[in-house]
């Protein structure tokens, strides 16, 4: 590929908002509609998610998951912590998407297994995967664009 | 009618061959129904467009022209049709088509709705024919100056009008109105524990994985079912963007409720936290764009004679992210299926990360590093 996705990406976006939408019924938008379309064709099979914001995601959790055992072996749940670090270990190290998404599913269950607390022994753990979840809920936002929709409802 | 007797409108003339040719169809067919539903001797459709307003189901304006003897008359209306894919499905108009054909004659302001239809033959899927009725239906976004939709004037204006049409609605009686096919929940914590599963069910039914800050909103939610007394027609997407304004500042008015698709049975209070939600204050203070959120529910109270608990508004305010979330979920699913072409449902994917920073900010969650 000598452009990058990013910038190909870009570029259709340009075209899209600047040389088809002013005009969009002739035939010269239409064409550059089919152009776009041919872009993302192949480009379908030459990217993949960015493995960074995956790591980040998997390490945050992965470090939750960590504090909420230690707390559970603390309260004296031997059980229940073995169980949060047996689902963090089964997260696979590779592809990034697959071990952020089984971290994450891990991070499901540990909220359940802390109900088994009383809730004042339960708060530390709790807290843990609350600051996971708003630093996750943060970093994905950073990523956002400013959203079109006023635009796609208004047509 | 023939295709050379149909008059094409602008935005058809602008549109593909293609769409052309299919609209000329659902046009044609149109007609035919509603000259036999109508009675009348001859009837033309006008100015058949298909809205970009509305997420789940297809909306489409038009004109009709119906001719009666030497009389002939113009009227505009409104069809929703089902989608093959969507926010909602499975799809069933016929419980929204009941309701909105049995408000026709209430002082609420729904669209009277006379029409629906089951047979594909006419327009492929099931749908309903409304009364367009006059107003436009302002975005739940901010300005590009990053004011609010709607001006000083308007929102003091509309507030109370919002209030009473909600009082209003939630005063009917479903019983009587013959509303109980609907479906009343339980008494209790039925109400909230119906919801809080319908939507923990769709979200199930995605077969995505389920984003944390949602899956611990609904184990949230079911540790906290608030009990409620009376049970009450709840619209269920009752807020800005579905409220229909003729807008002329200090004399704005409310015209039209929209969007009845979530109608269904439970705690009136529901609907009063849905349109105050984060969800439509686009990025400013106000409940539905309109007043800061005690206000509303203050006029709310008045208008209803109801005390406004405090506690079962929050509840319904976080089960308004998780509701939106299942929506979502939804729409991700149809589109990564492939079983829909309409691309707002993939801009869910970007989208639900707004809703989970705000599901997370409610639940409390940025407490935990500092926020």
């Amino acid at each position: 590929m000598l452009i990058p996705p990013e910038a190909l990406i870009d570029g259709c976006m340009r075209t899209l908002l600047e040389a088809v939408l002013p005009d969009v019924g002739s035939r010269f938008a239409r064409g550059q509609l089919y152009a776009v379309a041919d872009v993302l064709q192949n480009l379908r099979d030459r990217i993949e998610p960015k493995r960074a914001p995956l790591e980040e995601e998997a390490r945050s959790a992965g470090e939750a998951l960590a504090r909420v055992a230690a707390v559970l072996g603390e309260a004296g749940r031997a059980d229940l912590a073995a169980a949060v670090r047996d689902a963090a270990a089964a997260a696979p190290e590779a592809p990034p998407a697959e071990r952020a998404e089984a971290l994450e599913r891990a991070v499901v269950e540990a909220f359940a297994q802390i109900s088994a607390l009383p809730a004042e022994r339960a708060e530390p753990a709790r807290r843990a995967l609350a600051a996971h979840l708003a630093q996750q809920a943060l970093r994905e936002v950073a990523l956002l664009k400013a959203s079109l929709l006023t635009e796609i409802s208004k047509g | 009618m023939s295709g050379e007797e149909r008059r094409v409108s602008g935005e058809e003339r602008r549109a593909s061959g293609e769409e052309r040719r299919a609209s000329a169809s659902l046009e044609d067919r149109l007609a035919a129904f509603l000259a036999a539903r109508l009675g009348a001797d001859a009837v033309r459709v006008l100015a058949f467009e298909r809205s970009t307003e509305g997420f789940s189901q297809e909306t489409f304006r038009f004109d009709v022209e119906v001719a009666c003897g030497k009389q002939r008359e113009t009227k505009s209306y409104v069809a929703k049709r089902e989608p093959v894919a969507g926010l909602l499905e499975p799809y069933d108009l016929e419980p929204e088509f009941r309701v909105l054909h049995a408000l026709s004659q209430d002082p609420l302001p729904s669209p009277p709705t006379p029409f629906f239809e089951r047979d594909p033959a006419v327009l492929d899927r099931p749908f309903y024919v409304m009364e367009c009725l006059p107003g436009e239906v302002p975005v739940p976004a901010p300005k590009p100056d990053g004011s609010g939709p709607l001006d000083d004037a308007e929102r003091k204006a509309l507030a109370p009008q919002v209030a009473s049409a909600l009082a209003r609605l939630h005063a009917i009686d479903w019983k009587a109105a013959g509303l109980g096919f609907l479906g009343a929940p339980g008494p209790g914590r039925g109400a909230a524990e119906r919801e809080v599963e319908r939507w923990a069910a769709r979200i199930r039914a995605a077969a995505l994985p389920t984003p944390p800050v949602l899956a611990e909103a609904v184990l949230w939610l079911r540790e906290n079912l608030p009990a409620c007394d009376e049970i009450t027609l709840v619209h269920g997407d009752f807020r800005i963007g579905n409220w229909l304004i003729e807008r002329a500042g200090e004399r704005s008015r409310l015209t039209g409720l929209l969007d009845w698709e979530m109608v269904h049975l439970g705690d009136p209070l529901e609907d009063l936290a849905w349109c105050s939600c984060l969800l439509w204050r686009a990025s400013g203070p106000n409940a539905g764009c309109l007043v800061p959120p005690d206000e509303l529910a203050a006029l709310y109270a008045v208008a209803s004679g109801r005390t406004v608990d405090a506690a079962r508004v929050a509840f319904y305010e976080v089960l308004a992210l998780v509701k939106m979330s299942a929506i979502m979920l939804t729409g991700i699913r149809a589109f990564r299926d492939g079983r829909t072409t309409d691309l707002r449902m993939a801009i869910f994917d970007h989208q639900i990360g707004f809703l989970m920073a705000g599901l997370a900010m409610m639940r409390g969650h940025f407490a935990a590093i500092g926020g």
